[in-house]
């Protein structure tokens, strides 16, 4: 099954979707489900939290995505959500100039609060309304690269580039996630006392084979 | 207070005379006429009493049914036939409580029968030491006892718990009626250690010394000695003496046998014990010098090798686990059938930690708790619309903090809002009187007390923190006015310092049962197997500690739960759109509901969520509140979009977290917050990213966004006010 090597451990990554009310985060995340799962029964939350297992270049990763509420008077809950996040997923509808200024008052409350260690993707969502765009592509990818996150374009509607968004977000998390191990000096177990945040778990045993390889979240 | 001391209360309060009665079970039918019920009902329950004493348990047990069965008979008549009010209220709830009682007690009979052996020896050696069944002192002790054994070990805990409330909630309310004394529903830490002790006993029949045997043996010699010499006729002087030579020297024999196969056996014993030890020190061999932690464990460990030459149980387990790898339903009747053995060192070492930690909260919580409305435990419509009715009949009040108890309990006829209001009126109206705005000398010393009662606690973790934040921070040079206000804040800050504390210690007390349990059973070291073994521990611990631990918290809290409830009154009976529900998803005609409201069924559900003591439960009640609410709104879509097939109907957290602030202000129980705060502290570190997590931080969010609703943070209708 999974590749030995050093990568006998599984990652596990919390992911925070903002964005302001009507720019499709919940489509975004229904629709990256839909792909993975066909089954209907996961959960009923599945909308407003989702999970997922990937086997990334041979590593298994447990992607937590926690959606928020985008509405203004629940702003100022927004910490508790995305405190030990490893990343965040910025949307913005293409024909909104004002949910492009929300990501960016965004970006800075979360820079400000957890620092570079969260990786931030910049999704402009609704590219198949391109006519009415009112948020220029040079502008958002500029933005994008002066805070130091990553600017994806998607269509939840014809479903296109969500699948790469996420994909990519979970290599960069890995890359994070190693470089801080290695700064750590690899060898330090896991002490009780980082509770939160980054957590990687040994591998159990692989005894048995009987549980087959159908793994959903 | 027990049973029998509380009937001899009773009988002195009823009208004497009436000693000689009938036999009890024919008054039954007679119940209308001659004497009053209560007195009636003491008399069967004293009959039960005796022949409970005596040991007569099946009698007892049919008596203790007779009382109750002519409890509830009176009772019913009484409210049936609508006569004038002939049992005072008071004496209806002496009634039930009588009844109650007696109902424990026949419950108690229920394991004797099943389960003989431990049992009976159990009941009959604690209740043969009070044969007059006179001392009151002795018989608390015994319903707890036989209640606690007669349950299935893995219950324990949740048993005693309950039980361990009961006969002081009854003594509280005497206590309360009578004199108005102030008196916690927690119990005192020595009787919180009794109970827990008093269930294990059942499991630990020691085996007798070698000097025990022999004074035993020489018992017996002494009375067959004792038999013969009455049975020797005067005149054979010379027999007795050579029989009580014969008796001394045979006695002496006996306890020198004794006093050697003792001394052999201590050798070996501590033999044993070093060779343990050393074992032990291979195990962690790994360092030369150790913490003081390392040395605990290290002791611990040996008591588990220890206790494992006594007993055959672990190695059975840990073969069969050898032979069934990764079988969870093996897994976890290990660790249930580990917590249930009493004498093993990972049990002791919980009801250790379990102690220390209720001895910390003690001091805090049995004092004045505020006590908030108990709603949320009996959803009172009534309340409902009387709280609706008063912000009708007020329709200018907008602001939260005026609005509260004074005026419900001025407004209101005093015998309808007494009942109903008087749990806001503590919190609004006389809470910051007792508390607080005493003269200043007074508030003075209730600081000190609370200080002397920090360090009353053991010094144990950062206790010492606590007392030196404290001392620096009660500067006795502090300007007076500033005093009042000052002092409130100190203590809100010394109580957060002490809760930070004490969740502290619990972690660690965790952690620690933990990493013993692994130690014991080494099979149960795979990640799934410690993940359960870790929820069992979690059960067992917290279960007897919770409701004093969320009381440390609501102290705390104690602001937060007062907005909480100010927006509770002004918007308890708010429609969903008002908190930005979006309008397909509630049905916008009120009959289509029949009679409840929307999204009640994840309301009635995030109630029970306080009745669990046990974290893990209230976060999976959470996550049930939360798919109740997806399922209700997926219900409701349909409602709207008759024509078009349900598609998926799955919402996000735009739609979901003004549902919740509705479910929660619904609930009408701001206890929540308190309980969330503690989920917090104590989510299992697997689920904090899960859904569990998710679900509680959806929940703190809509708690949050209540709370502020009254302080006009939110932008309500306002039209909606009035």
């Amino acid at each position: 099954m999974a590749a030995g090597g050093t990568g006998g451990r599984t990652y596990s990554f919390k992911v925070v979707l903002l964005g302001e009310g009507c720019v499709g985060k919940t489509s975004l995340v229904l629709r990256y489900c839909e792909n993975k799962f066909n089954d209907k029964h996961i959960t009923t939350l599945q909308a407003s939290f989702l999970t997922k297992k990937l086997n990334i270049t041979g590593k298994r990763v447990n992607l937590a995505i926690w959606d928020t509420a985008g509405q203004e008077r629940f702003h100022a809950l927004g910490p508790i959500y995305y405190r030990d996040s490893n990343g965040a997923v910025l949307v913005y509808d293409i024909t909104d100039e004002d949910s492009f200024q929300k990501v960016k008052n965004w970006v800075k409350e979360l820079r400000k609060m957890l620092g570079n260690e969260i990786c931030l993707c910049i999704v402009g969502n609704k590219i198949d309304l391109d006519k009415d765009r009112h948020v220029s592509v040079e502008e958002a990818e500029s933005y994008a690269e002066s805070v130091g996150a990553k600017h994806y374009h998607t269509s939840a509607k014809l479903n296109k580039g969500i699948e790469e968004l996420f994909l990519d977000l979970c290599k960069r998390m890995m890359e994070t996630a190693q470089a801080e191990e290695r700064l750590k000096g690899n060898g330090a177990s896991q002490s009780a006392s980082s509770r939160r945040g980054v957590q990687i778990v040994d591998d159990e045993p692989q005894a048995t084979p009987a549980g087959g390889c159908c793994s959903s979240g | 207070m027990c049973l029998q001391s509380g009937l001899k209360e009773e009988e002195g309060r009823g009208e004497g005379g009436r000693e000689e009665e009938e036999d009890p079970g024919l008054t039954m039918a007679t119940a209308d006429s001659g004497p009053k019920p209560l007195q009636n009902a003491m008399k069967m329950a004293k009959v039960a009493i005796q022949l409970d004493g005596g040991n007569k348990h099946k009698e007892a047990y049919c008596e203790y049914l007779r009382t109750i069965n002519f409890i509830s008979h009176a009772l019913l008549e009484e409210v049936v036939s609508q006569k004038e009010r002939e049992i005072v209220a008071v004496e209806v709830e002496r009634m039930l409580r009588l009844a109650e009682q007696c109902l424990e007690r026949a419950k108690s009979f229920i394991g004797k029968s099943a389960d003989p052996p431990d049992l009976s020896a159990s009941v009959s050696a604690s209740s043969s030491c009070s044969p007059g069944q006179s001392e009151p002192h002795q018989t608390p002790a015994l319903p707890v006892a036989t209640a606690a054994s007669t349950v299935p070990p893995s219950d324990i805990p949740v048993d005693a718990g309950r039980k361990a409330t009961s006969p002081t909630k009854t003594g509280h309310r005497r206590v309360m009626s009578e004199g108005g004394g102030e008196l916690s529903p927690f119990l005192p830490p020595e009787i919180f250690q009794r109970i827990q002790t008093v269930e294990s006993q059942d499991t630990s029949k020691k085996e007798l010394t070698p000097i025990e045997e022999a004074s035993r043996l020489n018992q017996k010699l002494k009375a067959n000695y004792e038999a013969r010499l009455a049975r020797l006729t005067p005149g054979q002087a010379y027999q007795k003496t050579s029989l009580t030579l014969s008796l001394q020297r045979q006695m002496m024999e006996n306890l020198i046998i004794a006093k050697a196969r003792q001394d052999a056996l201590q050798r070996k014993m501590e033999e044993r014990r070093l060779r343990l030890q050393e074992e032990a020190n291979r195990r962690f061999a790994a360092s030369g010098a150790m913490t003081a932690e390392e040395q605990e464990q290290r002791i611990l460990y040996t008591n588990v090798l220890e206790y494992e030459q006594d007993h055959d149980w672990p190695k059975l387990w840990k073969a069969n686990m050898r032979k069934n790898l990764d079988d969870m339903t093996l897994v976890s009747g290990l660790v249930s059938y580990l917590l249930s053995r009493s004498d093993h060192p990972v049990v002791k070492l919980l009801r250790k930690h379990q102690y220390r930690i209720y001895n910390r909260l003690y001091p805090i919580v049995s004092k004045g708790l505020p006590q908030s409305p108990a709603l949320s435990l009996r959803p009172s419509r009534s309340t409902h619309n009387l709280l609706h009715a008063e912000i009708q009949r007020k329709p200018t009040r907008t602001v939260g903090s005026s609005v509260g108890g004074q005026s419900f309990s001025a407004d209101s006829s005093p015998s309808l809002s007494h009942d109903l209001h008087a749990n806001y009126d503590d919190e609004d109206g006389d809470e910051p009187h007792t508390q607080v705005t005493v003269d200043r000398e007074n508030s003075f010393e209730d600081l000190e007390q609370f200080l002397t009662q920090l360090d009353w606690a053991p010094p144990h973790g950062s206790a010492d923190d606590t007392g030196s934040d404290l001392d620096t921070t009660c500067d006795p040079l502090m300007q007076p006015e500033q005093e009042e206000g000052n002092i409130q804040e100190l203590e809100i800050r010394a109580l957060t310092e002490h809760l930070k504390a004490v969740v502290k210690d619990i972690h660690i007390a965790i952690d620690q049962l933990l990493s013993l349990c692994l130690l014991s059973f080494e099979c149960l070291n795979t990640a799934n197997s410690k993940d359960l073994c870790l929820a069992s521990i979690e059960e067992a611990f917290f279960t007897p500690l919770w409701s004093a631990l969320v009381a440390l918290f609501r102290k705390v809290h104690r602001e937060r739960e007062q907005a909480f409830e100010t927006s509770m009154k002004l918007y308890g009976d708010i429609s969903p759109g008002d908190v930005g529900v979006s309008l397909k998803l509630f049905p916008q005609d009120p009959g289509a509901l029949q009679g409840s409201y929307p999204y009640e069924s994840a309301v009635q559900e995030l109630r029970l969520l306080i009745i669990d003591r046990c974290p893990q439960r209230k976060l999976e009640c959470i996550v049930r509140t939360l798919r109740l609410i997806c399922a209700c709104a997926e219900d409701y879509r349909c409602l709207h979009e008759v024509d078009s097939t349900p598609k998926t109907a799955a919402i996000g957290a735009d739609d979901l977290l003004p549902i919740l602030s509705f479910v929660a202000l619904r609930s009408q129980c701001p206890q929540l917050v308190s309980e969330c705060a503690a989920l917090e502290e104590f989510i299992h570190e697997g689920y904090l990213i899960g859904e569990e997590g998710y679900c509680l931080t959806s929940m703190q969010s809509a708690l949050a966004y209540v709370e502020s609703l009254h302080t006009g943070g939110a932008h309500l209708p306002a039209d909606k006010l009035t």
